[in-house]
């Protein structure tokens, strides 16, 4: 069981450097290649410059989240502009609830993304679920 | 930022009406290429020991893979991804090399005044079984066009 004292703690990303061909790899890995003209990553790209965030919580040795029983249960996000080559984002990743149910333990996450100007370009809520073995 | 290249008419859309639907394969290969293009490496996408010793039939996809399956349904249909503004959803099932994704949506509501089209998405495999639920994606439809200059 993950203590619940960790609610609250955060976590943030060094500022991602979007480019051209990190948007392209990601399109590739998951065959969303339609060219639109300017180049606009798919808003789900949100996961890779982000993803630092994620990383920390699930390695963080103090909350010691049993990741070998960790699942995705749900994803929630907002897109506030479209993400561009060019971009320098930072993530913030705050841990918001760590909650027993039954067999199962819920924890959420929840993101904010800024850019280069400070300005918000996306959030994100996570749940995990970790299976208890 | 671009001016937009909508494929779709907001005023042609009609509450109930079904987005084309997207048939995905997922292999171990891609399960990888998606862990290179994310960063996540974690084991349990793409070490079969490592996954069958946490108690999972073998590597698993990642969850955000089925939910790019989702976002791609929605902004092939758009025709331009700026417009979406929100997504979310349920990983309901599992996801695992060999299956076959079937990914639907149809549009939920629509609003006149804000312009935004709400959409109900899920995922299903090659069994029917559910992969992805409680999907909903909103999009933002660009201000109508004017010929007329305002005074």
């Amino acid at each position: 069981m993950t203590d619940p004292r960790w609610v609250g703690r955060s976590y943030e990303t060094a500022p991602f450097e979007v480019t051209e061909r990190s948007i392209r790899d990601y399109m590739a890995a998951v065959g969303d290649t339609r060219d639109d003209g300017e180049l606009v990553a798919p808003p789900t790209y949100a996961m890779v410059f982000g993803f630092d965030a994620y990383w920390q919580l699930w390695t963080d040795q103090e909350v010691a989240l049993d990741t070998a029983h960790l699942v995705h249960g749900e994803q929630r996000f907002n897109f506030h502009r479209p993400v561009v080559p060019g971009d320098r984002l930072r993530t913030t990743g705050r841990i918001t609830a760590i909650n027993p149910r039954g067999d199962l333990e819920l924890v959420s996450f929840e993101l904010a993304s800024r850019d280069q100007h400070d300005e918000p370009v996306s959030d994100a809520t996570a749940l995990f679920i970790i299976r208890k073995p | 930022m671009k001016a937009s290249i909508a494929a779709q008419d907001f005023d042609a859309v009609k509450v109930g009406q079904s987005l084309p639907p997207l048939v995905k394969r997922v292999t171990v290969e891609q399960i990888r290429q998606y862990a290179e293009a994310s960063g996540d490496r974690n084991p349990i996408h793409l070490d079969d020991v490592f996954a069958r010793a946490a108690g999972l039939p073998g590597v698993i996809a990642h969850g955000m893979l089925t939910m790019a399956f989702a976002n791609q349904l929605v902004t092939d249909w758009l025709g331009d991804r700026s417009m979406l503004k929100r997504l979310q959803g349920r990983f309901a099932g599992m996801v695992v090399p060999g299956d076959e994704l079937s990914c639907s949506g149809s549009v939920a509501s629509k609003d006149e005044a804000s312009r935004r089209v709400v959409f109900n998405v899920a995922v299903a495999n090659q069994r029917g079984e559910k992969v992805f639920t409680k999907g909903v994606g909103e999009a933002e439809f660009p201000p109508q066009r004017s010929d007329h200059h305002a005074a």
